[in-house]
């Protein structure tokens, strides 16, 4: 079901959680909301469900204007961040309850709420109670209720974030695994950038209620509109280099630099940022110059941490690496994976 | 030597601090009860020289052959079957709406509250006005209804549901201030997830709300029924005593009739129906443990 959401709004009392959102959702997709704690994510997830009502702006369903249709006739399937499971049922009475609701015959509910079972892979726990499940069984039982009762949607408010960083990423994989076996859509709700990358086939970035910029995963991070987005993606995060342009060259920390640009703005403050793997050092002449001061190892990468005016800079070394503390090193950048934007209103110039 | 009394008075210190407690209970609370249990089998018993005739079960004989007691017993055992269930259906509708976010939600909590702190037989005035043939409240609504008046507390026969209706009154805000703290322990996610399946106010009442609610009910359930039994303080104010024509005996009532109605008092007979007051409390008590222990126990079986 594709999903058309058109000036979407919601206003709490005097706090704008939902400002002005529009987005396509193309049938049989998985599409993440990300974005910062507070940002209006689960607001929006919750208008999308028909819990809370818009203040402004519609939502269709397919050819259907759904802005006014109740929760309970919406046919969409949520499933919560601490799973929300009925405490005094048994996982199978869990999976049951909404088939119970539409007053499927008892036999056909069983056997359906026992397929999906055996689709989340907890086929072996149905006299189980919620408490007598591990977060990772518990999150799979209300995945399996939000789907039986084949909803045309399905949203999913931080599903993992209760769980840990191993059976994270096991979860996340599953929801990739039973999302396309059925060719649901759905909407995928985080704060965890690289989950959002890990299983989407489009992220939409939200800041502050407003959607930032909707595209796939690795469009999001080789063409961020603006450095909101560019800080926000990447792991670990994009460098930031104060620079401006002056006498129709570009200065990065006071340093004439090569990087060519066109329709910058004189004397505006600007960061020049660049992803990690877009530094190099002493590669190429430039007038551009920095101080290491340490060297690390994450995994299998060497990262040195280098001192350029006032910014700090990181960049992959080779592990065999020579560079030492206070060693004075030449920075350029390649042509990938370096922006320049605006200080003040994040726009993007390159 | 001086060691030992060191270790001695160790082993003793905690006792002197829980000493005055104690003593308080056993002179006020462990003292009477067997007294009464002992005085419930002398026979002849005269309490102020201390004489009796032997120990045997002629009290016991003599009560459950006394019509009041039946009487009383029979009053007491419709009043609990009666208040109990529908005070606490009562209380859950109240309890539930007044969980719900409603305007003025604060003024109708103190309104429903305001008895509670109130002593009974200053509110029991209050009912005996209400009550009234010709000027009480009950009656206008009756008569504004188009029914007729009832003579609640002149004719013998309406006093039982006088009664009731007072007792039932009586024990609600109580009641609800249990169930609303057990309401406001249910998740409100619970009924998010519930609305989004499809699940309407009914649905989600019955299925979410009534079972998770369970066990605040049963524990509401067995202290009232304890304290219902008891019955006596709601007499006073309506009818100065067991009703019209003595015909609201319950069983705390005829003890205390048995002590202060009678020249000279009886005190074997109210110790029998003490004891036998005891015995009915200590198995309704038990049963609704059993079946409160075997409800979770299934629950938590599977
Ligand atoms: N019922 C509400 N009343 C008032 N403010 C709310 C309500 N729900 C959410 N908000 C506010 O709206 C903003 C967005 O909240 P939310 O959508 O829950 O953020 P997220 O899910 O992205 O963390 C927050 O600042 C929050 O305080
Ligand atoms: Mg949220």
């Amino acid at each position: 079901m594709k999903i058309t959401i058109e000036n979407l709004t919601k206003q709490f009392d005097n706090h704008l959680a939902v400002n002005n959102f529009s987005a396509q959702i193309e049938s049989g997709q998985l599409v993440s909301l990300l974005g910062p704690s507070g940002c209006g994510k689960s607001t929006m997830l919750n208008m999308l469900s028909g819990i809370l009502t818009p203040s402004q702006g519609k939502i269709w369903f397919d050819e259907d204007d759904v802005t006014d249709v109740a929760a309970e006739k919406r046919g969409v399937g949520l499933v919560f961040q601490n799973y929300a499971l009925y405490p005094h049922m048994t996982v199978l009475e869990n999976i049951c309850f909404p088939l119970e609701i539409q007053r499927v015959p008892k036999a056909e509910r069983i056997a359906r709420a026992k397929e999906m079972a055996q689709l989340v892979h907890v086929e072996d726990l149905l006299d189980r109670l919620p408490k007598q499940m591990s977060g990772g069984q518990q999150q799979r039982v209300a995945i399996a209720r939000a789907l039986v009762k084949k909803p045309r949607l399905l949203l999913l408010d931080e599903p993992l974030s209760n769980l840990d960083a191993r059976l994270r990423i096991e979860m996340r994989e599953e929801i990739r695994r039973i999302q396309q076996s059925i060719g649901i859509t759905t909407i995928f709700v985080t704060h965890d950038q690289e989950e959002a990358m890990s299983i989407s086939d489009a992220i939409i970035l939200m800041k502050q209620g407003v959607l930032q910029q909707m595209d796939k995963p690795q469009e999001l991070y080789d063409q961020p509109k603006n450095c909101f987005v560019a800080d926000f993606l990447g792991n670990p995060t994009i460098n930031k280099l104060n620079a401006v342009y002056e006498g129709g060259r570009l200065l990065v920390e006071g340093m004439p630099c090569d990087i060519e640009t066109s329709s910058v703005p004189a004397s505006a403050p600007l960061y020049l940022s660049c992803r990690v793997e877009s530094v190099l050092i002493n590669q190429k002449p430039s007038s551009i110059k920095g101080t290491i001061i340490d060297t690390y190892v994450i995994g299998k990468e060497n990262i040195a941490n280098i001192q350029v005016g006032n910014s700090r800079v990181r960049a992959y070394i080779d592990s065999d690496s020579a560079l030492r503390p206070t060693e004075e090193v030449t920075l350029s950048f390649k042509n990938k994976g370096v922006f320049l934007f605006d200080a003040n209103s994040g726009e993007r110039y390159i | 030597m001086k060691r030992w009394s060191k270790i001695s008075f160790k082993r003793i210190e905690p006792f002197l601090y829980l000493a005055p407690f104690l003593i308080g209970i056993i002179i006020f609370t462990l003292y009477p009860i067997f007294n009464v249990f002992f005085m419930s089998f002398k026979e002849n018993y005269k309490y102020l020289t201390g004489e009796f005739s032997g120990y045997g079960f002629d009290n016991f004989v003599q009560i459950l052959s006394d019509p009041y007691f039946i009487q009383s017993l029979k009053n007491t055992f419709s009043y609990v079957l009666i208040v109990i269930p529908i005070s606490t259906c009562l209380a859950i509708v109240f309890a539930v709406l007044l969980n719900q976010n409603i305007k003025l939600k604060a003024l109708f909590q103190t309104a429903y509250f305001l008895p509670m702190v109130t002593s009974v037989t200053a509110v029991g005035m209050a009912w005996k006005f209400m009550f009234n043939y010709n000027s009480g409240l009950i009656n206008f609504f009756l008569n504004l209804l188009g029914f007729e008046g009832i003579n609640w507390l002149q004719i013998a026969s309406n006093n039982f549901a006088a009664l009731a209706i007072f007792g039932i009154c009586n024990i609600l805000p109580f009641i609800i201030i249990l169930l609303l703290s057990g309401l406001q322990n249910i998740d409100p996610l619970y009924y998010t997830a519930a609305k989004v399946d499809g699940a309407n106010t009914l649905t989600c009442f019955f299925r979410i709300t009534l079972p998770l609610l369970a066990p605040t009910i049963c524990m509401v359930l067995i202290v009232n029924t304890i304290s219902t039994f008891k019955v006596f303080n709601e007499l006073f104010p309506l009818f100065n005593g067991p009703g019209i024509a003595y015909n609201l005996f319950t069983v705390v009532y005829y003890i205390y009739y048995q002590f202060r109605g009678l020249t000279p008092p009886k005190y074997g007979l109210a110790a029998a129906a003490a004891i036998i007051l005891f015995i009915i409390i200590f198995c309704f008590t038990m049963i609704q443990l059993y079946v409160q222990k075997k409800y979770s126990l299934e629950e938590n079986k599977s």
